[in-house]
């Protein structure tokens, strides 16, 4: 089953009430063996910088030394914020099942609904950008979608959650019931406070032929892959365990936390009155538009 | 465009970081750089000063910085650090020489941990250029000799000198302007006697 991916979105237009904008939990789950020593904490009852970083990570620059430029970061940066206070961009992760509405420029006036899940995220700045997977008419379909896109008119997160693997794309292999998610699929709300659930499914991969060599990528959400000894043998010999005590690729890979705090530092007053906002349009009680009666 | 990898939070490193870290010769590839890296960021932690080729020393110096700083971040009871500081130190004292006297001793500090001079090149001899690269608040007298305390050195009697040139310049700019002053005082003084007289 071949899977294609759309710059815009591609599929059935399917019109879903939703009642409440869904809630963003204001708590990121955070790895279990970080020590947040962080003393720079803004004011009492805003969001550390340490749980900022995992909600909005694209405001983080780009860690390679030779594309940074303040000035440059700086004016994505109010742009981006520009960007959310007119639409609401909510907190979402890998494995995030998710609903995006876009205006079609030949079919003006109609807009496209998308939902998916979200396998991919990457790039920073205004070109962040997300990959929403569904299957749909047993044709699987991925849509990249960039997140300040202005001809988006509505993210919504259907069910919040992570998974196990940083992204998914080992779904293409895997069997379509795992890529299934139902257009009409209703938003799933979380209590406010609750950290962000971790799904701890094994997804199972179809037989080989694959896109990607799964079995050398050390998978934490992917079912025990049976596959000849020999494959293994080979994975066991192009693996390098020493990759991860490189300290200098692990810090080129990053952003520094005091520059991380830095940059939040300058947006967080902008971003809290966004969650203020958006907290209010979910108590606020929607219009349901009354039925006619017989 | 990559983002960044939010996982891990890292302290900045005061020193300067090359963009691409170099490769070395390595018939063993990238282990064997790392093997040798490891060697020398424990003979530094060992010995608090070595003298090496400049380009290793360069790259030794941001995995020591990195090794210290996380110590100091995450501590020895944070066991991703500890295997850290274990792969990176190969005799076993060193790790808590690490914990226990170089983050303590580092803790409050807002530069390097490390300093990196430039040797000089025995002649004739080896064509790589030299380094030393040693630790802050190590033992050893310094590597750069003193010239501010021997007050009989010529640059240090050039600039005490200008020192007194200047203070005394200050002085007569100071006594002029109370003698002009002064001169003023007495002629408003003469001028408001005879008005009211």
């Amino acid at each position: 089953m071949l899977s294609f991916i759309s710059k815009k979105s591609n599929s059935i237009a399917s019109n879903t009430r939703n009642f409440l904008r869904h809630s963003t939990s204001s708590q990121a789950l955070k790895p279990t063996e970080e020590v947040n020593s962080s003393n720079n904490k803004p004011k009492d009852g805003r969001k550390s910088y340490a749980e900022f970083r995992h909600i909005y990570p694209e405001f983080l620059p780009d860690p390679k030394i030779e594309f940074r430029n303040s000035i440059r970061e700086k004016l994505e940066r109010s742009d981006m914020i520009a960007r959310r206070t007119l639409i609401d961009i909510p907190e979402f992760y890998v494995g995030t099942i998710m609903a995006v509405t876009v205006s079609d420029k030949h079919t003006p006036g109609k807009p496209l609904r998308f939902v998916g899940i979200c396998i991919k995220r990457e790039g920073c700045g205004l070109r962040s950008t997300f990959i929403l997977r569904n299957v749909v008419d047993h044709q699987g379909v991925e849509v990249m979608y960039e997140l300040y896109d202005p001809t988006i008119q509505k993210i919504e997160v259907l069910r919040l959650e992570k998974r196990l693997d940083d992204e998914l794309l080992y779904l293409r292999d895997s069997l379509s019931e795992f890529s299934t998610f139902d257009s009409n699929m209703e938003a799933e709300i979380l209590a406010e406070g609750t950290p962000v659930p971790v799904n701890p499914i094994k997804v199972q991969l179809k037989p080989r032929p694959w896109l990607e060599r799964w079995e050398r990528k050390n998978l934490k959400g992917v079912e025990k892959i049976d596959l000849p000894e020999k494959f293994f043998k080979r994975a066991a010999e192009l693996a390098k365990p020493y990759e991860k005590y490189d300290l200098m690729k692990q810090y080129m890979g990053t952003i520094p936390e005091e520059e991380q705090n830095e940059i939040f530092a300058e947006i967080q007053s902008q971003l809290h009155k966004l969650e203020v906002t958006r907290k209010k349009m979910k108590r606020k009680r929607t219009f349901v538009k009354p039925t006619k009666l017989a | 465009m990559n983002q960044a990898d939010v996982s891990k939070l890292v302290s900045q490193l005061r020193i300067k970081v090359n963009p691409r870290l170099r490769k070395f010769r390595n018939p063993g590839g990238p282990e064997e750089r790392l093997n040798k890296l490891r060697k020398t960021v424990t003979a530094l932690i060992k010995h608090e000063r070595i003298e090496l080729n400049y380009p290793r020393a360069d790259e030794a110096r941001m995995y020591a910085e990195r090794l210290i700083s996380d110590a100091i971040r995450y501590g020895d009871c944070h066991k991703t650090t500890m295997e850290m500081a274990d792969y990176w130190l190969t005799e076993k004292q060193l790790v808590h020489k690490l914990f226990k006297v170089l983050a303590p001793r580092y803790q409050n500090y807002n530069v390097s941990f490390s300093r990196l001079y430039k040797a000089p090149r025995p002649y004739p001899g080896d064509k790589n250029l030299k380094a030393v690269l040693e630790l802050r608040g190590n033992p050893f007298p310094s590597v750069t000799p003193d010239t501010q305390s021997n007050r009989n050195l010529i640059h240090n009697v050039l600039l005490d000198e200008a020192k007194k040139e200047y203070r005394q310049k200050k002085y007569e700019e100071i006594a002029s302007k109370i003698e002009m002053e002064a001169e003023k005082m007495k002629t408003t003084d003469a001028a408001t006697k005879e008005t009211s007289v």
